[in-house]
């Protein structure tokens, strides 16, 4: 069962004659407990369509249906709870908040709302358990190594049980080898709760872990096929 | 709450600011004390007088200094309709010399004793009908004069000198600029004319009863005792002074936190951009800004009304008293008053942080 939609997604930029079409016709879907990685050059378009199906941004034209409702048709107040109750989001450069712990930036995705299974605490508690982290929950995110940075970011995404969730190229900042281990925790972790996400990465070895891969060129899906 | 949490991670900075807060309120606490110490000065033995109403000669305009009554007045203002009960009191100015004889002025108040016009003696004894040398001296007076109850004083008006002993002490406060003394009303009048044949028998009639203020009669008119405070000579001037002071201080307060919340907020673009992203809402966001604002606020004045207290203390102990008091009322109307400034201060910051674009999160390196 699809999860998530996509029908004929367009976004430009600018007007006129400067208008710019990053995202070209994409439709594709995202069934339950699919992983798919989302692969192209830099300048792609990749982390635009991203950044539409986490409703970050409005698409120019074309649907994005999510449990019934059209993004696009969501007020700022209620795009920004669907953010909260529905997408776990990974960014790029991490983003943790540096005044907090490794665990209190888990937390605050319960103190702006966020609803997910059991007290806060024991889920935070939980996932950076599995995240390995554990030794770590109490040390400042200023003073985390970049993977583990990227862990917390991964377990901040996890915290409000969302029905999937974007990663936005999670080893940009990391050497290969522990770029491979964030992403495989990423894999595990999301793959153990059953659910769906997509993956944005230059990095084909790192799309060869998901079930599926799309490749997006000049704006537009070129191939799809399955990874493994 | 994540505002407590940054405040406490983050406390130097925050201390900084609240710093800021505290000198900031303890400037206005000061200005306030000084209001309500100039006020005291002018005439806190007025705001005593246990009256509903004034009444004043007609031709005085309210003035204290320039009001005079005769007996038949006096008379038609004791039977007016809704009057219960009257006193008659004199004023003048006049000299006396201190323990150093040096030459001071007080307010020399002359009133007939069993009236409601009589102070309450709060240390020696009540004069009787027949003591014209004697006289209660308020214990502003006895600092400033350096003198006790039991002592002598000299006094001089129209070229004469009148030796008086202080009888005992009172707790009436100033009038005029002046600490006030109380004497007869008769002594009164031989101190302000010369003598008591032919010459006014009051200056103002402190009057008890219902409906009073307002009223008109036969060469009187009676006011409330705040209308009579702001009538006396320069406090007007210098309550719009004091006012203009608060008002600045506060406009001052609300300016420097609301500009200091404002720069940690545009520094803080990025992370309330994240915090969007993840889908915290303008709201919660806004809230966690007042929050550290009230806490910082609340911080400061901890210190600084502990702070303006002392310091009121610490000044009321030399010998020149800088005229500086404190009610329960001023310290909690600048307290509230303050808090209100404080809030208005992070208003200034609801734009930028409704402004924040969530899509900010996806681009930056941290």
């Amino acid at each position: 069962m699809a999860i998530l939609e996509l029908r004929d997604v367009v976004k430009t930029y600018g007007s006129g004659e400067n208008a710019v079409e990053a995202v070209k016709n994409v439709s594709f879907e995202l069934e339950d407990g699919e992983f798919i990685a989302l692969v192209g050059p830099s300048g792609s378009g990749k982390t635009t369509l991203l950044a539409m199906i986490g409703a970050l941004l409005t698409p120019t034209s074309g649907e994005i249906i999510c449990g019934g409702r059209q993004l696009s048709e969501l007020s700022n107040g209620e795009r920004a709870r669907f953010r909260r109750d529905n997408v776990g989001y990974v960014f790029q450069a991490n983003n943790l908040l540096p005044y907090l712990t490794a665990k209190e930036n888990l937390m605050v995705v319960r103190s702006i709302g966020g609803n997910g299974p059991s007290s806060a605490s024991e889920r935070a508690n939980e996932l950076l358990r599995e995240l390995g982290l554990e030794k770590r929950a109490s040390a400042l995110a200023t003073a985390l190594s970049g993977g583990e940075r990227q862990r917390v970011a991964i377990g901040r995404a996890l915290m409000n049980d969302p029905q999937f969730i974007l990663v936005d190229e999670p080893t940009a900042n990391l050497d290969s080898v522990r770029g491979k281990q964030v992403v495989e925790s990423l894999i595990k972790e999301v793959k153990g709760r059953n659910k769906a996400g997509i993956m944005v990465t230059h990095d084909l070895s790192m799309a060869e872990m998901a079930d599926r891969i799309l490749e997006i060129r000049d704006g537009q899906l070129h191939t799809s096929g399955p990874a493994k | 709450m994540i505002g407590l949490l940054e405040i406490w991670r983050r406390r130097f900075q925050f201390v900084l600011i609240a710093l800021i807060v505290t000198l900031i309120s303890y400037l206005v606490l000061m200005i306030n004390g000084l209001g309500v110490g100039l006020n005291d000065l002018a005439g806190s033995a007025l705001r005593n007088w246990d009256a509903d109403g004034i009444a004043y000669s007609q031709a005085a305009g309210l003035s204290v200094i320039r009001s005079e009554l005769g007996t038949e007045t006096v008379e038609r203002i004791a039977a007016a309709e809704g009057v219960e009960e009257s006193a008659p009191l004199g004023y003048v100015a006049a000299n006396y010399r201190d323990a150093e004889d040096e030459i001071a002025s007080a307010a020399f108040i002359g009133y007939d004793p069993g009236t409601i016009g009589e102070p309450d003696v709060i240390n020696g004894e009540a004069l009787s009908p027949s003591q014209r040398d004697g006289l209660l001296a308020d214990k502003s007076f006895l600092k400033a004069a350096g003198l006790e109850v039991g002592d002598t004083v000299m006094v001089s008006l129209r070229l004469t000198s009148r030796e008086f002993q202080i009888v005992g002490e009172i707790d009436e406060g100033a009038f005029f600029f002046q600490p006030a003394v109380y004497v007869l009303r008769s002594t009164w009048q031989e101190l302000k004319y010369g003598t008591t044949e032919g010459v006014p028998v009051a200056s103002v009639v402190l009057l008890k009863g219902d409906n009073l203020p307002g009223m008109q009669g036969d060469g009187f008119e009676v006011v409330d005792k705040s209308t009579a405070f702001a009538n006396i000579e320069g406090v007007e001037g210098q309550q719009s002074t004091v006012t203009a002071l608060r008002w600045f201080g506060y406009l001052i307060g609300a300016m420097v936190i609301g500009v200091f919340f404002y720069v940690l907020t545009i520094q803080k673009v990025p992370q309330i951009g994240v915090l969007k992203a993840i889908g915290a809402s303008d709201f919660f966001v806004f809230r966690q800004l007042l929050l550290q604002v009230l806490t910082l606020s609340v911080a400061g004045l901890a210190v600084s009304v502990p702070l303006a207290w002392a310091t009121e203390q610490a000044l009321g102990s030399l010998p020149d008293a800088v005229p500086i008091a404190f009610t329960t009322g001023t310290y909690v109307t600048t307290c509230l008053a303050l808090l209100a400034t404080a809030i208005i201060g992070a208003l200034f910051s609801i734009r930028q942080v409704f402004k924040t674009d969530p899509i900010i999160a996806l681009g930056q390196q941290q």
